[in-house]
């Protein structure tokens, strides 16, 4: 299966509403058969601009980083329902590359001569 | 009067086989057919020249003579001219030359089959080469992919173990609540700064 990240801004609240909220989402993930592999809190910050979302302006948002595996059917209805929860300011899901090779650059070339 | 024969009465002056350079045909000029004689030629008789009987009878036979000998020194040029065609063809000589001409021959048909035949064995030889080389090549080829293909089961025989080591640590539905109150208690930060030396800090301030 495609291996897929969830970048989710949250509107900034407070601890129990942030949890809960989280807890919705990678309930839904799961509901929609996907497999949740690693969540990732990047903190409380402040917004590049004033996002707007079902009735409410938004200046501080937390992000977070949801990377799981999931079929790529589910995906439009996953972000439509994601975009109508009152407390998700701005979902995006993009598609995980495959690892960049750890050699750095040097190392990486001297290895393709001696192969080649 | 006289005219230069040309084009249409070619056939008249054959006829005639006149012995001048250039053809000469007696042809009415200006006057016609029906036309009145000249007044200055009216009683004119044509007279053709006189004829000496002794002078004629002397001219006949030294004509005779020499025409008869002109013709002989002809034919005699003729028949040698024959008569070399004739040898060139059939005589002994040419004998021996078509004789050698044919040894030749031989000879280098000869030669050029000796040549064939040493050329059909260099070939055969190299033919062989080249198919063993190319057998090899394909036996190589076949094993290298045979190698190829053991080398990616076993990548990704690798890849499923480290999938397998991976999936204790996913989220599920029990973990949920430790993993999120994990998550929260843990901001991860991934910006960092780096210079034209490569000296990278990883600590900046989280917002």
């Amino acid at each position: 299966m495609p291996r897929y990240e969830l970048a989710l801004i949250l509107k900034a609240m407070q601890r129990p509403g942030t949890s809960a909220a989280l807890r919705r989402t990678v309930e839904t993930l799961m509901e929609r058969g996907a497999v949740v592999r690693d969540l990732e809190n990047l903190g409380e910050r402040l917004l590049p601009y004033t996002i707007t979302k079902h009735n409410q302006r938004h200046n501080k948002g937390a992000y977070f980083l949801v990377d799981f595996y999931a079929a790529p059917n589910i995906l439009t209805g996953l972000l439509d329902h994601l975009h109508r929860d009152v407390d998700v300011v701005r979902p995006t899901v993009l598609k995980k590359d495959a690892q960049v090779s750890t050699l750095k650059c040097h190392e990486h070339a001297q290895q393709n001569k001696m192969s080649s | 009067m006289f005219q230069v024969i040309s084009g249409r009465s070619i056939q008249v002056a054959r006829l005639l086989a006149p012995r001048s350079a250039v053809l000469v045909e007696a042809v009415r000029g200006r006057k016609s057919r029906t036309d009145p004689v000249a007044k200055s030629k009216e009683g004119r008789i044509k007279v053709p020249p006189p004829v000496d009987p002794v002078e004629m009878v002397v001219l006949k036979e030294r004509y005779t003579e020499y025409q008869l000998m002109m013709r002989a020194l002809r034919l005699e040029f003729k028949e040698e001219v024959l008569r070399k065609k004739y040898e060139e063809e059939t005589g002994s000589l040419a004998e021996e030359r078509a004789r050698q001409e044919a040894e030749e021959h031989r000879a280098l048909m000869a030669f050029n089959n000796q040549e064939n035949l040493r050329m059909l064995k260099l070939r055969i030889l190299r033919i062989q080469k080249e198919k063993e080389e190319a057998e090899r090549k394909q036996v190589e080829a076949a094993i290298q992919r045979e190698q190829e293909q053991q080398e990616s089961i076993k990548e990704k025989e690798r890849d499923i173990l480290k999938l397998q080591e991976e999936a204790k640590n996913f989220i599920t539905l029990e973990n949920l609540d430790q993993r999120i109150e994990e998550a929260l208690d843990n901001p991860k930060n991934y910006n960092f700064a780096i210079d034209k030396e490569g000296r990278v800090v990883k600590q900046t301030m989280l917002q």
